[in-house]
């Protein structure tokens, strides 16, 4: 049994940073209507940025001061160059357009900071809690927990900015109703730029505690990829969704990775490890088919 | 005024719904065949058959899969590339397992069974749209590589599910050179495209149209949603397996799961978003446009970088590929989201009324 | 007016009752359509007219009240089995197919009468052929007496807004409909654009003796061409009868001028 408890909580504490990848997506979708299919691609020119400013001689405070610096003006150039100019298209076509942007920065981001795979050291180890393995004989990572801190922390942080701050209001009112923000006189163009700032910023909070656990490198936009499946389960538009998706896809697919194989194995024989990398796609998937809407979602009416 | 279609008056409605009913139009496409099945076979080395012309081919027969599900129904997918691992391997089965089965059938087989798995992740399309069906498609995409891996029966025991094709045998012959295999695909794939052309200016094109461009409305005039959804993701994934399939059998000869990767996936994507969403002619033009551009930086980049003296390696080819794949489709989905296809007619506009220009 | 014949009835609606969440769009309507009559459904806005006509052809499922449609009761019933059964509609914000074309468009509404299978279709031969030059010849009587010869081609998007309207009519037109259901196929135009409207439709009822349920704003259009209106106002029914009795109905007179008239 303090098996079992150990990969849930593993599993848990890793779905915290799926959710934090979510998070991304749900602020833009939540301002803007897109659907940005490049966030994983985003943690990943986070990430590359900050071990590329460390290895052109920054500190650490600096290499993210810089790092950030480097996302909000991506940030920024994507709203003016490329959403912007796609306004009033079906947000399918913005939603592809967000898949070339993927691609643009999976390009760019290794032409400017190297594509060879590098660690990121933050500081923090990765060992077992001892106190925890003395009592209970569980394994459970230290820097896992300090992940799950930090991940709080910032969606404490972004809760307390939509509630409380100006732009935070303006934001919500964008997301509520474009038209009728814009006839209140809220600037909605500002109010882009700053979401896909902020947006920018928890790419790199995810993309330096992803880094720093998984090594920097190009699989991390896959890693990135599995807040799709968080955010069908949580809902687009919902912060409390995707902690909670966050928290079910992290536990459940590690879950299944320790108990379906020898099932699997029983049957046909061979090997079935790997189930991670398709398990949340198949559990959103199955998800769907009960509730399109998601955990949290508004359930839609079609008006004609 | 070569192009004109001044009079050619249409007595019929048969004559106004034929396959092209512009007679130059139909003079173009019969000398295209022509050149394609006589033509080329003349002059083309080995390297143009097996190294640009059968990837063109089999990738423009993908794209039109992705083309009749995604342009034509308006449902997106990012699974193609497991669909045609469905068919590669299914063909691979059926040679494999029964005794004497004809290539060509077995390439059907190949495809219908790709239908089948594409019929069972189109189901989810009932009930959602857009990105959230594409995150179904994904599911696809990661557990179909995933099963052809991991289960040693669907490639014969072979480690990490490589499989090797068997003989192309056609009525007794085998075809062994490039040229052969080159006629069989593009025999293959001009029958397909016909076909796929017939369908979309019949009742079952128009119903997937109807339903890509407002569901609601054609199901208030009589079209049932489910199974005109579900027959799109069947014929597409159809020309998606029978594509995998001669990618197998023709093209490579020797297939892993993980070739049929993302990756390619969003290659099949972008050839029908840069050739052409909804177009026929633009699964064709895009996938031209999607093989030829790596092989033309390869050989444009360095010598570029040599021009200005800047160090040069393969991996930054690749990089630059990537990057400007990504941004062809920003500027194609801002500029033209039409594709080429659009471009190329309005030329034959710009053409129908050369030399006045209005 | 014309050598048509109003029948029995045939769409009964009783107390018809239909929320969204806890919104109640309709509360215990009840209403009768008889065979080849005009009947308008008026009501200001919100008043639930195109909630009714949902209901009707199966786009909402009402919670509570029977649906008699020829004088069996109908269960719950699909968009796509109303059409099947003939009752044919037009919407308030054009619903047409943007990407097809207007022959394309009016073809589609003849999806219910063609048989030929998909194979048939991607082979383009016997009955998909025969089909479609069939269907096409039908397609182009609407297109003559809708007068649009001349945009046969054009895709609709590319048209204005009345063409629009008119090539909506069209598509529904096509099906041959038993019951054509009009949600506002005026909205928004000018008189003479009206006038060809109001002649399309008395034309149809006469010349095909199709039973029309329209849902207007222009009271004077209303008046002259229905043979019976119906009048909502939120949700509730709160006249019902030939023009002139509607006309001097004190709750309708107090809905549309306000309570100090």
């Amino acid at each position: 049994m303090n098996f079992f408890f150990e990969v849930l909580i593993g599993g848990l504490l890793s779905g915290v940073m799926y959710a934090l990848v979510a998070l991304g997506f749900v602020m833009i979708y939540k301002a803007s209507g897109v659907f940005n299919f490049a966030q994983g691609a985003m943690v990943y020119l986070a990430a590359l940025a900050v071990v590329g400013c460390m290895e052109m001689g920054a500190p650490l405070w600096l290499a993210v001061i810089l790092a950030f610096a480097i996302m909000t003006l991506f940030g920024i150039a994507t709203e003016k160059f490329v959403l912007r100019k796609l306004v009033n298209q079906p947000p399918i076509a913005l939603f592809m357009a967000t898949i070339g942007l993927a691609f643009f920065i999976e390009g760019l981001a290794p032409l400017l900071f190297g594509s060879q795979p590098r660690a990121l050291d933050l500081g923090i180890v990765d060992e077992p809690i001892a106190w925890v393995l003395d009592n209970w004989n569980m394994v459970i990572s230290k820097f896992d927990l300090v992940a799950a801190a930090v991940a709080s922390l910032l969606v404490a942080t972004l809760a307390l900015f939509f509630q409380y701050t100006r732009v935070g209001r303006a934001l919500r009112a964008v997301a509520d109703d474009h038209q009728a923000a814009l006839s209140i006189g809220i600037p909605l163009q500002h109010i882009w730029a700053i979401v896909w700032g902020v947006a920018g910023f928890v790419a790199l909070v995810a993309g330096m505690m992803w880094g720093a656990r998984n090594g920097v490198q190009f699989a991390l936009t896959f890693t990135a990829l599995k807040a799709l499946p968080v955010l069908i389960l949580g809902g687009f538009t919902s912060v409390p969704g995707a902690i909670v998706g966050g928290l079910i896809i992290g536990a459940s697919e590690k879950l299944a990775e320790i108990y379906i194989p020898p099932v699997l194995q029983d049957l046909f024989g061979g090997s079935f490890g790997g189930i991670e990398g398709w398990f949340p796609y198949v559990l959103a998937l199955l998800f769907l088919l009960v509730r399109p809407e998601g955990l949290f979602g508004e359930k839609h009416i079609d008006r004609v | 005024m070569l192009y004109r279609e001044a009079g050619q008056f249409k007595t019929s409605y048969t004559a106004d719904q034929q396959l092209f009913p512009i007679r130059q139009d139909r003079i173009g496409v019969l000398v295209l065949l022509a050149i394609a099945f006589l033509g080329v076979p003349l002059f083309a080395s080995d390297y143009w058959f097996s190294a640009i012309l059968i990837p063109f081919l089999i990738f423009s027969l993908a794209a039109l899969g992705l083309n009749i599900l995604t342009g034509y129904a308006g449902q997106l997918s990012l699974g193609s590339a497991a669909f045609m691992a469905v068919g590669a391997y299914a063909a691979y089965n059926f040679q494999l397992r029964i005794e004497g089965i004809p290539i060509l059938v077995s390439f059907a087989c190949g495809g219908l069974c790709a239908a089948l798995v594409g019929v069972l992740f189109g189901l989810p399309s009932l009930r959602i749209k857009g990105f959230y069906l594409a995150v179904a498609t994904l599911a696809a995409q990661f557990f179909i590589v995933w099963c052809l891996t991991k289960f040693p029966w669907l490639s014969n025991n072979s480690s990490s599910g490589v499989i090797s094709t068997q003989q192309l045998i056609i009525l007794g012959h085998e075809l062994k050179t490039p040229l052969e295999k080159y006629l069989l695909v593009l025999a293959i794939v001009v029958v397909l495209a016909l076909a796929a052309k017939n369908l979309v200016r019949s009742a079952t094109g128009r119903a997937w149209m109807a339903v890509r461009d407002m569901d609601v409305a054609a199901s208030v005039i009589g079209i049932k949603l489910l199974p005109t959804k579900l027959l799109a993701f069947a014929i597409s994934s159809f020309y998606c397996g029978v594509a995998g399939a001669l990618y197998a059998f023709c093209y490579l000869g020797s297939v892993e799961p993980d070739g049929f990767s993302l990756d390619m996936s969003f290659k099949i994507l972008f050839m029908i978003i840069i050739g052409g969403v909804g177009s026929i002619m633009g699964s064709f033009l895009g996938a031209a446009f999607i093989l030829l551009l790596p092989i033309f930086l390869d050989v444009a980049l360095p010598f570029l970088a040599g021009l200005f003296g800047l160090p040069f390696s393969s991996a930054t080819v690749s990089h630059i590929q990537i990057l400007l794949f990504g941004a062809l489709i920003m500027f194609f989905l801002i500029v033209e989201p039409h594709g080429l296809a659009r471009l190329w007619q309005i030329g034959k506009e710009k053409l129908r009324l050369w030399p006045f220009p209005h | 007016m014309s050598g048509r014949k109003i029948g029995e009835v045939i769409l009964d609606l009783q107390n018809i009752s239909l929320r969204f969440g806890g919104v109640k769009a309709l509360t215990d309507i009840s209403f009768d359509v008889r065979e080849h009559e005009i009947r308008a459904i008026i009501g200001p806005n919100g008043a639930g007219k195109s909630s009714m006509l949902n209901v009707i052809n199966g786009v909402y499922h009402p919670q509570e009240g029977k649906i008699f449609w020829r004088g069996q009761e109908r269960r719950k019933m699909e968009p796509h089995e109303a059409a099947q059964q003939n009752i044919a509609r037009t919407f308030q914000n054009i619903a047409l197919f943007k990407g097809m074309s207007v022959l394309d468009n009016i073809m589609t509404g003849r999806i219910t009468k063609m048989r030929a299978n998909f194979i048939e279709h991607a082979l383009w031969f016997g009955r998909a052929r025969r089909e479609e030059l069939e269907h096409r010849r039908r397609v182009e009587e609407v297109i003559d007496f809708l007068e649009i010869q001349h945009i046969r081609k054009t895709p609709v998007g590319r048209l204005p807004y009345g063409l629009q309207k008119r090539v909506e009519l069209g598509r529904a037109l096509a099906a041959e409909p038993a019951m054509l259901l009009l949600d506002e196929p005026m909205a928004g135009m000018n008189v003479e654009e009206k006038q060809d409207m109001c002649r399309f439709i008395l034309d149809v009822n006469d010349q095909f003796g199709t039973t029309i349920v329209l849902i207007e704003h222009d009271m004077g259009v209303v008046m002259d061409i229905s043979d019976r209106v119906v009048v909502l106002d939120y949700g509730k029914k709160i006249g019902d009868g030939v023009p002139d009795e509607v006309k001097n109905n004190e709750d309708v007179i107090r809905a549309y001028l306000g309570a100090g008239h």
